[in-house]
């Protein structure tokens, strides 16, 4: 009969219990790595083809992502009066084993995506050749013009889930990818 | 100009508040008489004290607790009951004839601060400041958040992203110095976090109480802003099935809430209890007068259960409570770098105006938190109450960014950024004595060990958390000799273990430890004025995300860095409250308050902004100042005339960084609330009469803000504080039956005329305006023994 068993008794054993309920519950190993870093952008790379067909890379990169050391730029070298295809490209180099191209994530995603440009100096904003799927541009295929010999600065910027339909589309969305590149025209 | 007028308005209640008291006497042949009984046990307690207050009119209750007082005048008194062992109790009565009354007194009153207002008890008071809301007063706020519910007491304001996510503020301090205990167990999640909301259901709460000042040599370091104690209802001690049923709608959202406790106790040899409890809850997108506010709506599914054995000196309880919530984060809000943020400041008011669904998108926030609890309580003879509660709480917080991770779909989909889990045990065993010649304290000690993981995201490391605490308070009471007198002290040590953070290993081990003293008086002038005074000493351990955070923190585009070598912070909490309370007309509560924290630890803006590969980021870095925070709070109440009540409530701070010499930075503005309360007869109890009540709150700009300077970089904040404003709420309630059932109804109409504001404490404060009317319908329906 479970009524005769004393109090005392009765309390300790529902003690027992409790604590062995409460202190084996499921617990975390505190040493664990986190999963595996979701991919992101540490660099960019614009690809400039002149009408010679050759084509000169030049990169911006923040491998060891947000914080740490700052991101380095290459500097940009191009000659004056020409006409080049500028394609961007964007991969994760977080791991040097293992680069991953980003960029044709960006393509499949088009509508949530926009590239902005912003130049000083003597340069012109590059034009945006492509497309999303609405017909929206998008930007990573572009047509840089170069004038006259001097100094500039070209920043790319890739938006995400920008308003398109906006008056100015690139001060809406978030900035996933800012990147600022000195220029020299020659 | 306006400002000014205002500020005149505020004061004008306060000057009609000074009243009289009138008390008719004509019959002078009435007899009270009763029986005085043992809260617990039902026995009757002998030879206790039953008096007029106030008067030589008064007798002693026999062996058997009966007593009587003849001779007393037709009128309206305080009858005041006490006994040596019990807390006292006062029951206001009017008398025009013969009458019976009795008495239930609490043998053993809950010790320190933990205000209970249940019933016409008046038990100890706490030396410091502090005050109570019952669940009639959290009614219709519940269906927002806890910390709104919260947030009407004088003295406590929120701090808020958006308006689904609010934690409250004690006299300006929040996260980490304000601790939170949820039935009894300190509520341990991601505290840390300004959007981080603490993961209670609401409708759990039966009575909360907030701890202004320094709470920490009863509750534990940390509290050095103030302790908030959310209580369930205590199990049925009578036996039979009850329970009630709450049903919520709030037009703003269009959010619906249902929940629902069943509770009951066993008649027969089994004196067992228990409780099962369960809220949902749905809202959708919010609306500011102007437009809606894409991605802001909520869910909830929440539940708990209890189960409680009381036989003979032995009580013992199980508790499990769970909570889980989706809430969308205002995508507006969600910005990548500090140009977005210049962007959307500059738009003034959203970039789209919305739609309303309920459907919830990125950025999200998924939280999970689930606390099991045992608690055992013997009764140690006639020497006290020993008691031992075993907790284990376990809190999982998944934060999703407005971008999915890049990566191959589907895997990458519906994974978070940001995701922390955290275990935490506590154990916790205390001894409350009897009082020994007048003197009655409690003492006890404190363990906690806790495992932090952050499973995505590298914001804060992994690490282990153990702390050890004993606590030892006195208290010095001779009713009905004016004074009383309390003291404490509390020793705390806590040792941290930091692993790994992303994939760095930091491999620290961190060791703090140190005193926490409490001193406090109260004295009584009369039966109508009460003084209370409260110095103490508190300190606090730097928390994790102080010492090591590297990362950025996404909506405030700041980039915030931790110091591992920060020193703990020190604080002397000073308290004086002035009570006045002539227990029919007026009452009124001043507190003030100067509270000085050295090593006060806050994140100051460097110089420097943090270059990414997604643009520049403001940096912040934690560091340590002497800050000084004083002010007031003020709440009063007065009966114009029968039925009509003018209220006033007024929170004053001001809150200085003495090394600097500049102001705290996000710190609440004064804030005001005046209403007219009119109740319609009287009711069959307490709070049961239909009433109304129309609220008027002003809030004043922050104008005492560290040098703003629109360089963004080398000021404190993006934007100037916003400008203040006035808003309006008008509530009511009303209880009925139809038949035999009864039912509660509470009305609620936040936000009256739609006013378009903003709030300095909100961080969505750059991004859209408050929400605008919110009407709430509350229904409640007890049935059976609820």
């Amino acid at each position: 009969m479970i009524f005769n068993i004393s109090m005392p008794i009765r309390f300790l054993s529902l003690l027992v219990i409790a604590s062995a309920l409460l202190w084996t519950g499921c617990q975390k190993d505190d040493d664990t790595p986190p999963a595996d870093e979701p991919e992101l952008i540490t660099t960019v790379v614009l690809n400039f083809t002149g009408p010679d067909g050759n084509t000169s890379s030049f990169q911006f990169s923040d491998t060891d992502g947000l914080g740490g050391n700052p991101p380095v730029a290459d500097d940009i070298t191009l000659s004056a009066n020409t006409t080049y295809q500028l394609d961007i490209e964007f991969r994760d180099e977080s791991n040097a084993a293992n680069v991953k191209d980003i960029t044709a994530e960006v393509r499949e995603e088009a509508e949530e995506h926009l590239l902005c440009f912003a130049a000083t100096g003597v340069l012109d904003i590059p034009v945006t050749l492509d497309t999303d799927g609405n017909g929206a541009p998008l930007g990573l295929e572009t047509e840089l013009t170069t004038g006259q010999a001097g100094n500039a600065t070209l920043a790319i910027i890739l938006k995400h889930e920008p308003d398109k339909g906006a008056d100015n589309p690139c001060i809406t969305g978030e900035t996933d990818v800012q990147a600022e590149f000195e220029v020299a025209v020659q | 100009m306006k400002k000014r007028l205002l500020l005149k308005w505020q004061w004008l209640p306060v000057l009609a508040l000074i009243g009289q008291v009138l008390q008719a006497q004509n019959n002078c042949d009435i007899t009270l008489r009763g029986k005085v009984v043992d809260a617990h046990t039902r026995e009757p307690v002998a030879f206790a004290n039953v008096a007029i207050e106030g008067s030589d009119i008064g007798a002693m209750a026999d062996e058997n607790g009966l007593y009587s007082i003849d001779n007393i005048c037709e009128g309206s008194y305080i009858i005041v009951c006490s006994h040596v062992n019990c807390d006292h109790i006062e029951h206001q009565i009017t008398l025009t004839e013969d009458t019976q009354k009795d008495f239930v007194l609490e043998p053993h009153g809950v010790f320190i601060q933990e205000v209970l207002v249940k019933g016409k008890a008046v038990p100890l008071k706490a030396a410091g400041a502090g005050a109570t809301l019952d669940a009639a007063q959290l009614s219709s706020e519940r269906g927002l958040t806890l910390s709104d519910a919260i947030g009407k007491l004088p003295g406590v304001t929120t701090l808020n992203t958006g308006a689904s996510i609010a934690k409250p503020v004690i006299q300006g301090l929040h996260s980490n110095r304000v601790l939170v205990l949820n039935n009894g167990i300190r509520q341990e999640g991601q505290q840390w976090g300004t959007e981080h909301a603490p993961e209670i259901d609401p409708f759990l709460a039966d009575q909360v109480t907030v701890v202004k000042g320094a709470g920490s040599v009863r509750y534990g370091a940390d509290a050095i802003g103030g302790v908030i104690l959310v209580k369930p209802r205590p199990l049925p001690e009578k036996a039979g099935i009850g329970g009630e049923l709450n049903l919520q709608g709030l037009s703003n959202g269009r959010t619906g809430i249902a929940s629902g406790t069943v509770e009951g106790r066993l008649s027969g040899k089994l004196p067992v209890s228990g409780r099962l409890q369960g809220t949902l809850k749905r809202g959708g997108n919010l609306q500011t007068p102007d437009y809606f506010l894409d991605n802001t709506g909520v869910e909830e599914a929440n539940f708990s259960w209890a189960l409680g054995l009381k036989q003979g000196k032995w009580n013992t309880e199980l508790f499990f409570s769970r909570f889980y919530t989706r809430l969308g984060i205002f995508s507006g809000a969600h910005i990548g770098n500090l140009t977005d943020l210049q962007n959307a400041i500059e738009r003034e008011r959203p970039l789209q105006d919305g739609t309303f669904t309920y459907e919830l998108g990125r950025p999200q926030q998924r939280i999970y938190h689930e606390l099991f609890k045992w608690k055992g309580e013997l009764e140690t003879g006639d020497k006290g109450t020993l008691q031992l509660q075993l907790a284990r709480q376990f809190n999982r917080r998944q934060e999703f960014d407005a971008h999915r991770p890049y990566g191959d779909l589907p895997d990458n989909f519906d994974e978070p950024q940001i995701e922390f889990e955290i275990t935490t045990h506590t154990a916790e065993l205390s001894w409350e004595h009897d009082p020994i010649h007048n003197l009655r304290g409690s003492a006890g000690a404190l363990f906690m060990r806790q495992a932090n993981t952050t499973d995505r995201g590298a914001l804060i490391p992994n690490y282990e958390n153990y702390t050890v605490g004993a606590f030892w308070i006195e208290r010095w009471k001779n009713y009905p000799f004016p004074l009383e007198v309390e003291g404490g002290l509390r020793y705390d040590y806590q040792w941290m273990d930091v692993g790994l953070q992303g994939r760095d290993s930091i491999n620290r081990q961190l060791g703090f430890s140190n005193f926490s003293g409490t001193i406090g008086a109260i004295y009584r002038f009369s039966k109508l004025v009460e003084l209370r005074f409260n110095a103490g000493t508190a300190w606090r351990a730097p928390n994790v995300n102080e010492l090591f955070s590297d990362g950025v923190h996404h909506g405030a585009a700041s980039f915030e860095t931790g110091d591992p070598n920060l020193r703990p912070e020190r604080a002397f909490n000073n308290s004086l409250s002035i009570e006045l309370d002539d227990k029919d007309k007026l009452s009124a509560t001043l507190s003030l308050f100067y509270n000085v924290i050295d090593d006060f630890i806050f994140p100051e803006p460097q110089a420097e902004p943090v270059l990414t590969i997604r643009g520049a980021f403001p940096a912040f870095g934690y560091a340590q100042a002497d800050a000084r925070l004083m002010g007031f709070d003020w709440q009063a109440a007065y009966e114009v005339m029968p039925g009509l009540q003018l209220e006033s409530q007024a929170s004053l701070l001001r809150a200085w960084n003495r090394s600097r010499q500049e102001y705290l930075s996000l710190m609440p503005p004064d804030q005001f609330e005046h209403a007219l309360r009119y109740t319609f007869g009287k009711g069959e109890g307490d709070n049961t009469a239909p009433y109304l009540r129309l609220a008027m709150i002003n809030v004043l700009e922050q104008t005492r803000v560290p040098g703003f300077s629109s360089a963004h970089l080398t000021g404190t904040d993006y934007a100037p504080p916003p400008a203040g404003h006035t808003r309006f709420k008008l509530e009511g309630g009303a209880r009925f039956r139809l038949g035999r059932q009864p039912f509660e109804v509470n009305l609620a109409i936040f936000n009256l005329f739609n006013a378009s504001y903003r709030q300095y404490l909100n961080r969505f404060r750059y991004f859209a305006d408050e929400t605008g009317r919110n009407v709430s319908v509350h229904l409640r329906v007890p049935f059976g023994n609820g």
